[in-house]
């Protein structure tokens, strides 16, 4: 078999196989378009490498190169179908790339639009002034804050403070302990030639630098804003074609931003499929550190007292979080769960044992079931959101005369008003997300207890000093603060096995062991369960909201405890 | 689902709905497995429920066991009857089938012998 005929063949297997996995349709009929089909942004294709091949080929022009992320192919669209065929002629089945790759490609009739339009304003407030310092200017201050890269103090960046330290452990400045390097004198320009743009500011106390290079980048998030005042300053450096968007994606490259003007006038950015390689970047951000309790408008995202900050979550965005964070990942790990979950606690058995025969008991939240006990004389109803936990609790309790299960919200249970002489709710009511759902919990349980009835109510407790739950290895170790971003809040992750540092929080649940589970073992396996952790006399304060009476609380082993009557 | 769990169930949660009891049962599999027998719970547990709609329940479902419609009030000694309740209490089971609300026609379906009462956030009250 002859080359030509070895290499149709080769793009032929290319083009069967882009057109079951991905749906790319490739064509005989040359065209404008044309798909490589092994490189590609996955396979680490850089513009610079088409760039240079269509240096050798003077003629031909291109429109328009499109890789998409993640993928081992990329399209060429030319300015004609000419240009098209004499690239396809001189480079298909050739070895093109310093790694002698072959490059095998086809004609294809369309190429995907990867072309985004912003359609969002910038956000009010916001004043961008570009070219604000020389490149001199520039060069200069870089010298002054550069440093030589050092493994990332913080996730993926480097960050140095000036005037006082932004601590990210606690998340606020300490007033009392100012830095001794203060804002370089180098800074002064800003402010003196921020007044030719009517922009009158004191100078700022504290300065924070952030350094990023190629390939780094920061999450999504809102910034901890309490204890500054309402100005922020902020002068990129070095690389910077990124958007506005509050975060930067860890890649080694930005889409270009281009402005342009829609059919009906309207100014917009468009994220085009053109790139741009990244180089280092400094970031500094100055801000005005503020004493005295933060006065600003918005309510869900403020952080002034980390109490407030999911208490007034609206019930849209609080129960859009628990379908992702806490309905989710129990059906996800429902079997692994169940398989840590043996045995009930002391203190529940102790209260189902006391109850008295011929009651009917509810399990709110049961779980796989393991609280209820083998008892006849008793009706036990177990009640859970979860399908794979209520399958496992369907067949533990199979033995068990007298129980039963249901599947039911907590919140919208579907069972008589006063039918429970006995409620027992463990570890539930901390996955609710706002304030106002956590009553509402409560208040499900006191309408469906009769009047007499009583109720043992868990939850986790934020300090867990006085359990086995903290790990004495981990008590040196620093916090990563990593956060996730979900629907509009910034939640931080808990390093597991360590005190909590906040009340509302997402605790990672390392799924493993379970061979069956297909998740198992795979990187995706840490999956990220929402609580609010509760201080003292907290959950007392929820039953009393709910004319519960609160006959006994206590801590154990990490979580406080109440049994409550209704009057 | 046994028909001692149906007595407490109610679709009074969903939005318009009043009360919301008692769901009607339409089962497609039913399943009798024999359960400890246990008289004095039967004894206590009975006047906590509402007979009427236990009796027409199990009757719906082709298993009323000859019970009363009314209960006799002397049933705590009378062998047979409570017997009988246990049966229709614990030991009948739909298995397969759905419960519908009485006021919105709204279906609950029953799978693999759980009840799934869960609402959609454009359902609830």
């Amino acid at each position: 078999m002859n080359e030509t005929k070895k290499v149709h063949k080769k793009c032929k297997r290319y083009a069967a196989r882009l057109q079951s996995s991905k749906g790319v349709i490739c064509c005989d009929k040359p065209g404008i378009n044309i798909i490589l089909c092994n490189v590609g942004q996955a396979t680490g294709l850089l513009k610079d490498d088409i760039v240079n091949l269509l240096n050798t080929l003077p003629s031909v022009k291109l429109k328009k190169f499109i890789a998409e992320k993640g993928e081992s192919y990329s399209y060429l669209v030319f300015d004609s179908e000419a240009c098209a065929l004499t690239f396809y002629q001189n480079y298909n089945g050739k070895k093109c790339f310093k790694d002698d790759t072959y490059l095998y490609m086809c004609f294809v009739e369309n190429v995907p639009n990867t072309e985004i339009i912003c359609p969002y304003k910038d956000p009010e407030g916001l004043c961008i002034i570009e070219e604000f310092i020389s490149k001199q200017e520039e060069q200069k201050l870089i010298e002054v804050f550069d440093w030589e890269n050092e493994k990332p103090n913080l996730k993926n960046r480097q960050v140095r403070h000036f005037g006082y330290e932004f601590r990210y452990g606690s998340n606020d400045v300490d007033l009392d302990a100012p830095l001794p390097n203060k804002i370089p004198k180098e800074c002064n320009i800003f402010w003196t030639r921020l007044k030719k743009y009517d922009i009158n500011l004191e100078p700022p106390d504290q300065l924070t630098v952030n350094k990023y290079i190629p390939g780094q980048g920061i999450p999504l998030h809102v910034d901890r804003h309490s204890p500054f005042g309402s100005t922020i300053l902020s002068v990129s450096l070095g690389s910077s074609e990124y958007d506005w968007q509050h975060g930067i994606q860890p890649r080694t490259w930005d889409p270009i931003i281009d402005h342009r003007t829609l059919e009906d006038g309207q100014r917009v950015k468009v994220v085009t499929s053109e790139t741009i390689n990244r180089e280092m970047r400094l970031s500094l951000t100055f801000r005005w550190t503020r004493r005295g309790n933060c006065d600003c408008i918005y309510k869900t995202l403020c952080d002034t007292a980390d109490t407030m900050s999911t208490n007034d979550l609206d019930d849209i965005v609080a129960s859009n979080l628990e379908e992702l964070h806490v309905h989710q990942v129990y059906e996800q790990i429902s079997r692994h769960f169940s398989s840590t979950r043996h045995q009930a606690w002391p203190q529940v058995v102790g209260f189902v044992r006391d109850t008295p025969p011929g009651a009917v008991l509810l399990d709110l939240g049961a779980g796989n079931g393991k609280n209820i006990l083998k008892r006849t004389d008793i009706l036990q109803i177990a009640g859970e959101r979860s399908s794979g936990l209520l399958n496992e609790c369907k067949s533990y309790i199979d033995e068990v005369s007298a129980a039963d299960c249901v599947r039911l919200d907590l919140l919208y249970a579907g069972i008589r008003d006063g039918s429970a002489d006995v409620i027992i709710c463990i570890a539930v009511i901390h996955h609710f997300s706002s304030q106002s759902r956590r009553i509402q919990a409560v208040a499900t349980i006191a309408r469906l207890l009769r009047s007499g009835g009583r109720a043992l109510i868990t939850v986790w407790a934020k300090d867990q000093t006085k359990s086995n739950y903290l790990c004495k290895k981990k008590e040196n170790v620093l916090h990563n603060n990593s956060t996730v971003e979900v629907a509009g809040i910034n939640l931080p992750v808990h390093e597991n096995r360590t005190q909590f540092q906040h009340k509302d929080l997402l605790v990672p649940w390392k799924l493993r062991g379970v061979k069956e589970d297909k998740l198992a073992d795979k990187p995706e396996s840490t999956l990220l369960r929402f609580y609010h952790v509760f201080e003292e006399g907290e959950l007392e304060q929820l039953c009393v909201s709910s004319d519960l009476i609160v006959e006994k609380s206590f801590y154990d082993e990490g979580n406080w405890c109440v049994v409550c009557k209704k009057p | 689902m046994k028909l001692i769990t149906h007595n407490m169930l109610t679709s009074k949660c969903l939005k318009g709905v009043i009360t919301g009891y008692p769901l009607a049962i339409t089962a497609t599999v039913v399943k009798v497995s024999e359960v400890e027998y246990n008289p004095e719970f039967i004894s206590r547990i009975i006047p906590k429920l509402d007979w009427e709609v236990l009796w027409k329940a199990a009757d719906s479902i082709g298993h009323n066991e000859g019970l009363p419609q009314t209960i006799d009030p002397k049933f705590e000694d009378n062998e047979e009857f409570l017997r009988k309740a246990h049966k229709v209490l614990l030991e009948v089971e739909v298995e397969e089938g759905y419960l519908t609300c009485p006021e919105s026609g709204r279906q609950f379906p029953i799978t693999k012998g759980i009840p799934n009462m869960l609402l959609t956030e454009a359902e609830v009250q």
